[in-house]
């Protein structure tokens, strides 16, 4: 799957979420997208893994 | 042209299917090809089987559409995790994980899979998925349509009007009030798969009494107003895929069966365990009936529709066509979430203005068997090959003679009942051959009942009711008459009803050529008709997966098409 694919799915999903009742989710949502990146970002990218380990 | 490619994955029974300018011309599950059973991956290879019987690159493709909007369901999983907040925390992680590492990137995954653009990749609700699955390959032009499931992206219930190319949903019952999630949990305590053992619970039914049905209405609370409420606290809901109950339901109906006992109905605590079966399908079906008395009120339609997982209780089907005011009934036979690929397919064609080509739906779908590959790899492996002059002929006079045949033929059927083309047949009226598939082959439990096949000319000595629109797909069933439970001896329930197939008089279908000649030699155009498949494995596709059986399992004969196959 490309970056580019990945990018279409946020944007989409934030859209999704950019409702008022479901406002709410949205701090846990970027949370949770930016954990995700990240693992996929460190199990693929050699160097970013002793960054992650530190951070989390 | 257009070309619409529908897809289902990632919760179970993958599959996909390809709608050129509004005609089906493929669908396949993905667990036929893979051998892996209920198979929820990415259907990789039913993809390119559809493509491959359309004769399309992807790149052709208008779209692809998929059954399910991933956002929506992200959505309830977050709820839900939240709901359970602080109790539930270490939950949040297992409930969170599937949707993060895979299901939230469905539309990616299709697009890098497929080769084509991202933006040519688009979604539809489920239950509008399941619904078009079922009034657009139906014959009616109007129509109530039914949709009942676990659950959705949060739907477990709709009621839909289809018109013409068009579905209009009426309402919807959200999580937690589901059928579909309190028959799985009721499944699961019977010590039953969940997702795979439901149709079990339906045979285990018709040896029980429905005497715990106020207990089970403790849980499926019916409303005057023809809708349902069900009482969470007896359901663990927020796991979708190990549904499960609570102990709430422990203390309502007594502790749940072990899943690795062998079942024996003579003995007090199995015929208790039947009944709570019984109990839950009388009261299922009470809603289902309900609901779709609403329906027709809400509508003032003459036809309906049924689809989603709940749809797949062909019992229940008979009960809403006696009773629910209906004048016809009509089920497609991938009514679970494998027929959502061709809702979802069906709606992306009719949104780009197909129309609907009229032409009645066939269920023969999937891939067709290779026949020169059957001969070749049955040579190289020694098996004795003959090639048959009268195929249909040779069938009935082996089945007259007590053998059970494996039969390969055409296309392979779509959805999870054999039609003939990926069948184990034998006679309907003996015992010793359905003993056979059922204790050495299948290996089933004691209980669960085979199913007859017939040319439609026999359904009116064999029956009470003739035949409708759901008896083709093995949709429905029927109550067998006294003086035909002789012939029918070893495909009717203990109950006295039978799920049966019924064919046209005039296919020229080579199963029906099957069932003219069981005429010619027994009198009665009748077969026992089971899946070709073996204990724990989905049903057979290619001829290679025939001839594997035929290795592995006691049956007399494989006849592939002219082809007669069998042990040296």
């Amino acid at each position: 799957m490309s970056l580019r694919h990945r990018l279409v799915t946020v944007r989409e999903l934030i859209v999704h979420f950019a409702r008022r009742e479901r406002a709410i989710f949205v701090p846990m949502l970027l949370v949770l997208l930016l954990g995700a990146l990240l693992l996929g970002a460190s199990t693929g990218v050699g160097h970013v893994a002793p960054f992650v380990y530190s951070l989390f | 042209m257009s070309a619409v490619l529908g897809v289902s994955a990632f919760h179970h029974d993958a599959a996909a299917a390809l709608v050129i300018d509004g005609v089906v011309v493929a669908a396949q599950q993905e667990e036929r090809l893979s051998g892996l059973k209920n198979d929820p991956r990415l259907p990789t290879r039913a993809m390119r089987a559809c493509l491959g019987i359309g004769g399309l690159d992807a790149r052709a493709l208008d779209a692809v559409v998929f059954y399910e909007n991933p956002y929506a369901r992200f959505a309830r999983v977050l709820e839900h995790a939240f709901a359970e907040v602080p109790r539930g925390i270490f939950r949040f992680g297992r409930l969170c994980e599937p949707m993060l590492r895979d299901k939230l990137w469905i539309l990616d995954a299709l697009a890098s899979d497929l080769g084509v653009e991202r933006s040519r990749v688009e979604y539809v609700s489920h239950h509008d998925a399941h619904a078009a699955s079922a009034f657009f390959a139906s014959p009616y032009e109007r129509a109530a349509i039914l949709t009942i499931d676990a659950v959705g992206e949060s739907t477990t219930t709709a009621c839909f009007l289809g018109e013409g190319t068009t579905i209009t949903q009426l309402e919807q019952v959200a999580s937690p009030n589901s059928l579909g999630l309190v028959y799985a949990a009721i499944t699961s305590w019977l010590g039953f798969e969940v997702n795979e053992g439901e149709y079990k619970v339906m045979g285990l039914a018709g040896y029980g009494a429905p005497n715990r049905v106020d207990a089970v209405t403790r849980i499926i609370r019916p409303r005057p107003d023809g809708r349902f409420d069900v009482d969470p606290r007896f359901l663990t809901l927020h796991d979708e895929v190990d549904v499960g109950f609570s102990y709430a339901m422990v203390e309502l109906l007594g502790a749940p069966r072990s899943r690795t006992r062998s079942w024996d109905l003579s003995s007090p605590d199995d015929r208790g365990y039947a009944d709570v079966a019984a109990s839950l399908q009388a009261v299922t079906e009470d809603a289902l009936v309900a609901l779709a008395r609403r329906a027709r009120a809400r509508t003032n339609a003459d036809a309906l529709c049924l689809a989603g997982g709940v749809a797949l209780n062909c019992v229940a089907n008979a009960r809403i066509a006696r009773e629910a005011g209906f004048a016809r009934v009509f089920v497609q036979p991938a009514a679970g979430d494998a027929g959502g690929a061709l809702g979802a397919a069906y709606l992306g064609a009719f949104a780009r203005g197909a129309r609907r080509s009229g032409a009645p739906f066939h269920p023969y779908l999937g891939v067709r068997v290779d026949v020169s590959r059957v001969r070749s790899v049955a040579e190289a492996l020694g098996l004795r090959v003959t090639s048959l002059p009268t195929p249909a002929t040779n069938i009935a006079e082996r089945i007259a003679r007590g053998e059970v045949i494996a039969h390969v033929a055409g296309r392979a059927e779509w959805g999870p009942r054999a039609l003939g083309h990926r069948s184990l047949l034998a006679s309907a009226a003996r015992g010793t051959a359905r003993e056979r598939i059922a204790s050495v082959i299948k290996r089933r439990e004691p209980f669960r009942p085979f199913a007859p096949a017939m040319l439609a000319s026999e359904v009116g000595r064999s029956f009470d009711e003739g035949a409708d629109d759901m008896t083709p797909f093995m949709t429905t069933t029927r109550h067998v008459r006294e003086e035909a439970l002789a012939r029918l001896a070893a495909t009717t329930h203990v109950d006295h009803t039978a799920r049966v197939q019924t064919v046209a008089e005039d296919s020229v279908d080579p199963f029906a050529e099957i069932l003219r000649a069981m005429r010619a030699t027994t009198g009665d155009a009748i077969v026992l008709n089971a899946s070709l498949n073996a204990p724990g494995d989905p049903m057979v596709a290619t001829g290679e997966q025939a001839l594997s059986f035929l290795l592995a399992h006691r049956v007399d004969a494989l006849v592939a098409e002219d082809l007669l196959v069998s042990h040296p």
